[in-house]
């Protein structure tokens, strides 16, 4: 009889012993939440303060973020913004040292991943700023330079150039996510061969008279080539 | 009909026989093929629940010509915008509602606030003067037709002369101002008969010829809230936020333009729209704040012109004044006799009591601070300092519009 | 005063001169095919016009690999007794020497500036050492209006063709005029007169880490000198012929360099320009004569094209620098048939100054800015060559004062957008 009452009140005292372990840890949590969530309202108040007093807002006006954040139909005050931002990923960062508090270890797994994946995403982060101001730049230098050549097609041009780049920067970003890195290594790989094959068609089939006269005009010697202007510009 | 005198310093385009209204508008689908024109529409909410604007939007709806209307909506929640929007369904002329009270042209409002730009209070001269940014932005057009949206008379004759001197490549007009008589039973239009008038001609009296002056009265409508322009003019133009709208704006146009590109055209037999209340007691409503912020802009433009203003100056204009406006009752008097209308002398005279306290108000707010209401910036200084400002707006007003 | 140190046989050299009243300034990196002329020509000015000042030629060299040095130390002129009248006191010495710093110009003249202080000149001048028209007469031209007019800054005027140097006479002229208020003709002519004591005023200027440095010495000359008081007169030289420049160098970098270097300036010296108000000329020495006018070659059809090419891929570069006005204006260019082609000079105005505003503001990276400004810069050009086709030298040189006026009528549109 004895053994039975056992067989029932041992499960019950193991999770009890378990409860015992966890309220405190659940306590733990609530605390950590909780002071986390305060530290992350203050934070984005003294951040906001601190915007606002550098003029971050007009700032922002004349640097163009304002007209990008515009552009995403997203109409709050950039310093609004910015501390809002903040305030979530210190959220997220609150929430998943709490959920660590917990001392589960399926969520320890999650945590500590999370935790190591952070570096990942920061510099995902930065390759897609750096590689956006890369693109626009040499996209710029390309149009310009080819324009100022006379290119009739500088554009268009500019546009391929900057569409390959990005695709790069994408594929950059979702590599170092490790994202899918096999599908990415092909998508990639079919992406930008088929966009080269693509031109390459495109300039064979459409540009065939284009093709021969630019060949003509490089092999045929220069006879009547126009002659050089004669003008000093300096 | 009217006769075909040539007043002042600028050109008065008269309403001579009955020129046909066909013609006029095939000529301006024709010459608007190489100067766009942009229509702005100044309205508050509440006009869309008057008589004026069903009219209005019946005759639009018939306007072939113009390349786009920028209707600027004052004082409306987001419902009453959605409203509004399907208000205007009928014009087939591509339309964009300037929400001023909805989330997005509120921000747009703060970015010019918060970079250092008073763009003043809410009003006529602040919504005209966005709707010209919007237009300037898109860059689609190259002149600006502006009328009220409380004109109960209105046919869109009215818009088609209006347009037609500055749109005609032919004639070189950068700035037209309509006029029009304000006659229902009896003699409207007071402001303008008994204070614009006569303080003009005291002014020039005191100190003597003056160039402003001079253009100022060369208005047979100075007060009138329609016209058209370049959009050359429209963005080095500053305009004053405050009742002095009018007045400022032509003190604009005289600072920027020589008299000769300026015109005026008659654009209504008769014309009527909302009356403001005469409020003797309270500046700062209706006809008497109106009537100080028209004086302090005129003195303002006069100051910034070289005269000097004393007490004695406006003791003597007081005086003047006076003098001038009871002559000008009597010709009124005279006038109203002849044509069998209505005259109420002891009103008109009620008037310019009021208009008289008004320019001693005047006169006092400008002695303490003559740099009072300051104008709004032109767009070529705002898109200076803030570069992508035009494309905020952009997106801001194209976005309110295609929910 | 920061000074480079000079090399032991340059410091040595210096010793042994100790002082000298005149510098002559030749820069150069491979320029052996016409050095020679240029060397003997100063060498022929200074003992024919100079012969009781001690003068001193120096050759600041960019390490060129063609023996342009040798040609220098070989160079002297044979028979003195064809040009001289009688001979000269003490003989002209030679500096020859590469420079040291940034590759360019700048630097070159940099270390003429320390020799002129060293040896404590009372007047420098430096000519281009690719000249093939340079004559004795230049050096005179160059140093009397120093030495013996009380001036501080000689700028060179020249008779050139009605379409040379149009950069000169379509940006960098009427916007240095109209800015600083002196007609200066040719600012970035490259053959200066200067005094020593404006030499050592160039060098408390720290620029010589910059651009200044490279490429953009000639403007910086001329703008420092009028912008900080120096007196300023012009002197005319004559016809400028020089050895074809670099074929490879193309016409965006070129409007780079010297665009570049005139908006950086207006940056430094906007508290000068703003307040000024019309302009004044400035005296000229020499005798002028007018030039033959040889028909040249210029293909207009090709830089329309270009100007319309430009037109069509750079056209929302320029609306944002432009803005919507002025550049409704660009587009019915574009629109117009060649014959018809004409660029107001209103319009190039207020284009040369809503570039020089967007660099102000730095609307984008300087280089993108200004290079997209190149198919404008050819549709003026083809432009003024339409108009001007059947003109004479002095109906051209009318064209460019009518330019010269517009950039001043306009210039409150410069001075109110600036802030």
């Amino acid at each position: 009889m004895e053994n039975f009452i056992d067989l029932i009140l041992d499960p019950l005292n193991g999770l009890f012993l378990k409860f015992k372990v966890f309220v405190p840890n659940f306590l733990a949590m609530l605390v950590i939440l909780f002071i986390g969530i305060l530290i992350a309202l203050i934070i984005k108040r003294a951040l906001m303060k601190f915007l606002t007093a550098i003029s971050f807002d007009s700032w922002s006006d004349r640097m163009g973020f304002t007209k990008l954040m515009r552009k995403g139909d997203l109409w709050s005050k950039p310093t609004a913004t910015l501390g809002t931002i903040i305030f979530w990923m210190l959220i997220i960062v609150t929430l998943m040292s709490g959920l660590n508090a917990l001392q589960i270890p399926a969520i320890d797994q999650l945590v500590s991943q999370f935790f190591s994946y952070i570096p990942r995403i920061f510099s995902a982060a930065m390759i897609l700023i750096v590689g956006y101001l890369l693109s626009g730049f040499i996209s710029r230098a390309v149009l310009i330079t080819a324009a100022n050549s006379g290119f009739h097609y500088a554009k268009l041009l500019a546009k391929a150039v900057h569409t390959l780049l990005i695709v790069l920067i994408l594929a950059m970003i979702m590599e170092q996510l490790q994202i899918a890195p096999s599908i990415v290594l092909a998508a990639f790989s079919i992406i930008f061969g088929g966009i080269v094959i693509a031109l390459a068609i495109a300039f064979g089939v459409g540009g065939i008279n284009a093709a021969r006269r630019v060949i003509e005009k490089d092999v045929m010697p220069k006879r009547e080539e126009e002659t050089k202007d004669e003008i000093e510009h300096i | 009909m009217s006769d075909f005198f040539q007043t002042g310093i600028i050109t008065t385009l008269h309403q001579l026989g009955k020129p046909s209204l066909e013609r006029l508008e095939s000529e301006l689908h024709e010459f608007s093929k190489v100067r766009p024109i942009a229509l702005v529409l100044p309205s508050l909410y509440s006009e869309f629940e008057g008589p004026a604007m069903p009219g209005i939007v019946q005759e639009l709806a018939k306007v072939k010509y113009l390349n786009e209307i920028v209707l600027v909506l004052d004082k409306a929640s987001e419902k009453e915008f959605q409203k509004v929007r399907e208000f205007m369904s009928p014009i087939s002329t591509e339309i964009k509602i300037v929400h001023n009270d909805g989330k997005r042209i509120r921000e747009i409002y703060e970015t010019f606030t918060r970079n250092g730009f008073n763009v003043g209070e809410r009003g006529k001269g602040r919504s005209v003067w966005l709707a010209y940014g919007y237009v300037l932005a898109r860059g689609r057009s190259d002149v600006i037709a502006l009328h009220d949206c409380d004109i109960v008379t209105y046919s869109r004759e009215l818009l088609a002369r209006l347009c037609y001197p500055v749109v005609n490549p032919n004639l070189d007009y950068v700035f037209c101002k309509g006029y029009y008589s304000r006659i229902s039973n009896k003699m409207n239009g007071r402001v303008t008969r008994l204070l614009v008038t006569p303080l003009v001609r005291s002014l020039q009296q005191l100190v003597g010829p003056h160039n402003f002056l001079a253009f100022l009265d060369s208005f047979r409508y100075p007060l009138a809230g329609e016209f058209c322009m370049t959009t050359d003019l429209a963005r080095v133009n500053r305009i004053p936020w405050d009742w002095g709208l009018e007045v400022g704006s032509l003190a604009e146009v005289h600072r920027n333009y020589s008299p000769r590109r300026v015109c005026q055209v008659d654009i209504a037999a008769n014309y009527d729209h909302k009356h403001q209340v005469l409020s003797a007691d309270d500046a700062s409503k209706g006809l008497m704040k109106m009537t100080v912020d028209i004086c302090k802009s005129i003195f303002r433009t006069l100051a910034s012109e070289g005269v000097i203003f004393s007490d004695g100056l406006f003791k003597s204009l007081l005086v003047s004044y006076l003098r001038h406006a009871e002559d000008t009752i009597m010709k009124y008097e005279a006038d109203a006799a002849i044509n069998g209308l209505k005259f109420d002398r002891h009103e008109e005279a009620m008037a310019v009591e009021a208009f008289t306290r008004a320019i001693g108000m005047a006169t006092q707010v400008f002695m303490e601070n003559p740099m009072t209401t300051p104008l709004i910036p032109n767009w070529n200084r705002v898109t200076s300092a803030i570069p992508d400002i035009f494309e905020m707006l952009q997106i801001a007003v194209d976005a309110d519009n295609k929910q | 005063m920061k000074t480079t140190t000079f090399r032991a046989e340059v410091q040595e050299q210096l010793e042994r001169i100790g002082q000298a009243d005149i510098i002559v300034g030749i820069p150069s990196f491979n320029n052996a095919r016409t050095i020679g002329h240029v060397v003997r020509a100063v060498q022929g000015g200074l003992a024919k016009y100079f012969p009781d000042h001690k003068a001193v030629i120096v050759n600041s060299d960019g390490g060129s690999s063609d023996g342009t040095s040798d040609v220098v130390h070989n160079s002297s002129i044979d028979d003195f007794n064809a040009i001289l009248l009688h001979h000269r006191v003490s003989p002209i010495s030679k500096i020859v020497f590469p420079y040291s710093g940034i590759p360019g110009k700048g630097s070159a003249f940099r270390t003429v500036f320390e020799i002129a202080g060293v040896l404590g000149a009372k007047a420098c001048a430096v000519v281009d050492s690719d000249l093939r028209s340079i004559t004795p007469e230049w050096i005179e031209l160059l140093v009397t209006p120093i030495l013996k007019g009380g001036y501080d800054y000689v700028s060179p005027l020249y008779h050139r063709h009605k379409f040379d140097g149009t950069i000169t006479n379509s940006i960098v002229y009427p916007l240095t005029r109209a800015l600083y208020g002196k007609r200066v003709r040719q600012p970035i002519g490259g053959d200066f007169g200067f005094s020593g004591s404006l030499a050592q005023y160039y060098l408390t200027k720290d620029v010589w880490g910059t651009d200044v440095a490279r490429f953009g010495i000639d403007i910086w000359m001329t703008t420092t000198a009028i912008a900080n008081g120096f007196k300023v007169t012009q002197s005319f030289l004559g016809a400028k012929i020089h050895d074809a420049k670099d074929p490879g160098a193309d016409l965006s970098s070129m409007l780079y360099q010297v665009v570049s270097a005139t908006f950086e300036l207006m940056e430094t010296y906007a508290e000068v320009w703003m307040p000024i108000h019309g302009t004044e000329p400035v005296p000229a020495f020499g005798f002028e004569y007018t030039v033959g006018l040889e028909p040249v070659n210029v293909n207009t059809v090709r830089m329309l094209n270009t100007f319309r090419e430009g037109l069509r891929n750079l056209g929302e570069i320029w609306f944002d620098i432009l803005g919507a006005g002025d550049f409704g204006e660009v587009e019915r260019l574009g629109a117009l048939p060649d014959s018809e082609f004409r660029f107001p000079i209103g319009l190039w105005a207020q284009v040369v100054y809503d570039f020089a505003l967007a660099f102000h503001k730095r609307k984008l990276p300087v280089e993108h800015l200004i290079k997209s400004m190149t198919p404008l810069y050819i549709g003026k050009t083809a432009s003024f060559i339409l108009e001007a086709k059947d003109m004479g030298q002095t109906e051209a040189d009318a064209e460019i004062e009518k330019l010269c006026m517009e950039f001043e009528k306009r210039k409150d549109y410069l001075v109110a957008n600036w802030k």
